[in-house]
């Protein structure tokens, strides 16, 4: 809880009057009914509430893989709506990072090559690129395992190699959905510090999905969400 | 280059299929060149004997092969050793032959039989003619003809047997002369030949062209039949000859090699249709082999997307891949034909006689870069396409949804 927000900081995230349908046969589902929300930057926040509450959706808006139907996204500032699917592509690359429940590593990369695939993407030149990759690694606790394949890690190691990857361009946002679901309590409570303690050094703003009460502990924030409302 | 390595990570995600995938190229690759291969020395073979049957260029009266003679040797060419002897100053013509046809009765006596004769100059004609004549039995004409014996004559070896006739039998050749009347001469046989071709044995008759004048009561020829060191000559020395002569008509072996042109007209459409089919199926083996690769992968598209990957780069990685397998597929198939093209060099396989010829000809298979080029291009652009055409869908999906897949 040692975040060092003001007032005055600028919102990295805005999001007004946010709506979003799903159509599932003739029916439609409401997702997101007019959601508003500000997330500063450096801001911890969880994202809680039951399955089909809309976390996944909302997730999706703000770290701009999913449109919104109706309402404003603005992301440092920006109207993202206003942006094509290229451009978005590349604010994602540079600004978001994403954790996701099943790692969602790429199988046929080793440790170092999944972490330093963003920064490949960036054009990073490649000696810097192998220097960030290993600084990370090391604050994950995966030195050394930087050859293994993602089938060669447990799943605590699998996760903080996501987390290494979300956070290895330093990235303003991360998307974290249910980032310890598929863990057992003693390593979620270590990627949960991973996380929070990396964010902190790197400065980046996470919005986390979660069931899991122990992370909410460390958040800045609790947003609870109910039939695509925010509580 | 990290992409290319992407890509050849991802080919060995399923090592059986992809292994699979590149035999399947590979032995359409290898059927491509081999049976190019074959064709293209099947071409050059036929090439190579219609140049030696015919010259590679003939000089003949402008209306020889146009019009109908009234009487015989009426479009024949004056002047030969005059052109004979220009021709041959060119330092890439080999020889210039000339060759009186002409047609008549062979008879020994008892019976007759039709033949088609040519007149020719022995030191020459049997000289260029190589593989394409086959002395049977006895020997080829001699350059001069004895003043006290018979002229010689060599017999196409079914004519030979219908006449009965062996070495040393004396026969008469009956012809029309020049001017319409009839002639006719004692001629010895001095050997039998044959160009593998039964139909024309029956009827072939050789003798000197001193011989064929003589029956003919003419000092023309039909035909002055130019020998070039170079085939692929033929045409730059066609216009030269043209050119040095400008009052007869000049013909290259491919006008005349009919039997060349239309067996490259079938096998250009076989082995087109044979190679179109390869290409179809190999095809739809990359292409079914990158779709399963699609449809597994597609989570990981919508990961890779989320992390900022553009869907032209997804479509690359998938490129690549196909790339690969075509690649790999065609190297391996290029091998297969370049060692199936040595073994039959040496292992003598022989084909059976053609329709309408009497011998066979050795099974080889030409080696062509142009076509191993060509083949692997194709097979390799083809992955490219069939990579592109599977993933460029699947890689403008919605991440969301790629994402969700199951």
């Amino acid at each position: 809880m040692s975040a060092t927000i003001t007032a005055a900081d600028a919102p990295l995230l805005h999001l007004s009057g946010v709506g979003k349908t799903y159509r599932m046969g003739d029916a439609t589902v409401p997702a997101l009914r007019e959601v508003s929300l500000t997330i500063l930057p450096g801001e911890f926040t969880a994202l809680m509430g039951p399955s089909g509450s809309g976390k996944s959706t909302m997730l999706n808006i703000c770290g701009l893989v999913d449109h919104p139907d109706c309402g404003t996204v603005e992301l440092d500032g920006a109207d993202m709506g206003m942006l094509d699917e290229q451009a978005l592509t590349m604010i994602r690359r540079e600004k978001i990072g994403f954790i996701f429940q099943g790692f969602n590593l790429v199988p046929v990369m080793t440790t170092f090559e999944n972490v330093e695939y963003p920064l490949f993407l960036s054009g990073i030149a490649i000696e810097e690129r192998r220097q960030r990759v290993n600084d990370i690694l090391a604050k994950v606790g995966l030195a050394g395992l930087e050859r293994r394949r993602p089938d060669e890690l447990s799943g605590g190691q699998r996760q903080r190699v996501a987390i290494a990857r979300a956070l290895v361009k330093m990235p303003k946002l991360v998307i974290a959905d249910e980032p310890t679901a598929n863990l057992d309590s003693t390593t979620s409570s270590q990627i949960v510090s991973v996380m929070h303690n990396l964010g902190r050094i790197i400065g980046t703003t996470f919005l986390i999905a979660t069931h899991d009460p122990r992370l909410t502990l460390l958040c800045d924030r609790v947003i609870t969400m109910n039939d695509g409302v925010l509580q | 280059m990290k992409w290319f390595i992407f890509a050849g990570k991802n080919i060995l995600r399923n090592r059986r299929r992809s292994l699979i995938t590149i035999l399947i190229t590979a032995v359409g690759t290898a059927g491509i060149l081999i049976g190019g291969g074959f064709a293209l020395f099947t071409y050059e073979s036929l090439q190579e004997m219609a140049a030696r049957e015919s010259g590679h260029l003939i000089v003949a009266h402008r209306n020889f092969f146009t019009s109908d003679e009234d009487t015989p040797m009426q479009y024949g060419l004056d002047n030969v050793a005059g052109m004979k002897k220009r021709l041959e100053q060119d330092n890439d013509v080999r020889m210039a032959l000339p060759r009186v046809q002409f047609s008549g009765l062979l008879s020994n006596g008892d019976k007759s039989s039709v033949f088609v004769g040519m007149g020719v100059d022995p030191a020459g004609e049997f000289y260029t003619k190589g593989p394409a004549l086959t002395v049977v039995s006895g020997a080829t004409l001699s350059a001069t003809s004895k003043a006290d014996a018979p002229a010689e004559i060599m017999l196409g070896t079914g004519l030979a047997r219908q006449m009965k006739a062996t070495s040393g039998t004396v026969l008469t050749l009956l012809s029309t002369t020049t001017s319409g009347s009839l002639n006719a001469l004692d001629v010895a046989v001095c050997g039998t030949v044959s160009v593998g071709v039964p139909d024309v044995d029956k009827r072939l008759v050789y003798v000197n062209i001193a011989t064929a004048q003589r029956l003919l009561l003419t000092d023309k020829v039909s035909t002055l039949s130019v020998y070039l060191k170079e085939t692929r000559q033929t045409d730059l020395k066609r216009a030269q000859v043209s050119a040095l002569f400008p009052e007869q008509t000049v013909r290259t072996w491919r006008d005349q090699a009919y039997y060349y042109t239309a067996v490259r007209n079938l096998y250009n459409r076989i082995f087109g249709l044979l190679g179109i089919i390869i290409v179809v199926m190999v095809g739809f083996a990359i292409s079914n082999t990158l779709t399963m690769a699609v449809v597994e992968r597609t989570r990981e598209i919508g990961t890779l997307r989320a992390l900022g990957t553009l869907p032209q780069q997804i479509v690359r990685v998938f490129a690549l891949e196909g790339m690969i397998l075509g690649g790999a597929g065609s190297l391996c198939g290029m091998l297969a034909a370049l060692a199936t093209t040595f073994i039959f060099l040496f292992a003598d396989f022989q084909m059976p006689p053609p329709p309408g010829r009497s011998v066979g000809y050795p099974l080889q298979i030409n080696f062509s870069p142009a076509l191993y080029l060509l083949t692997t291009l194709v097979l390799v652009l083809l992955s490219i396409a069939a990579a592109w055409l599977v993933c460029r869908k699947m890689a403008a999906k919605p991440i969301v949804e790629a994402l969700t897949h199951v």
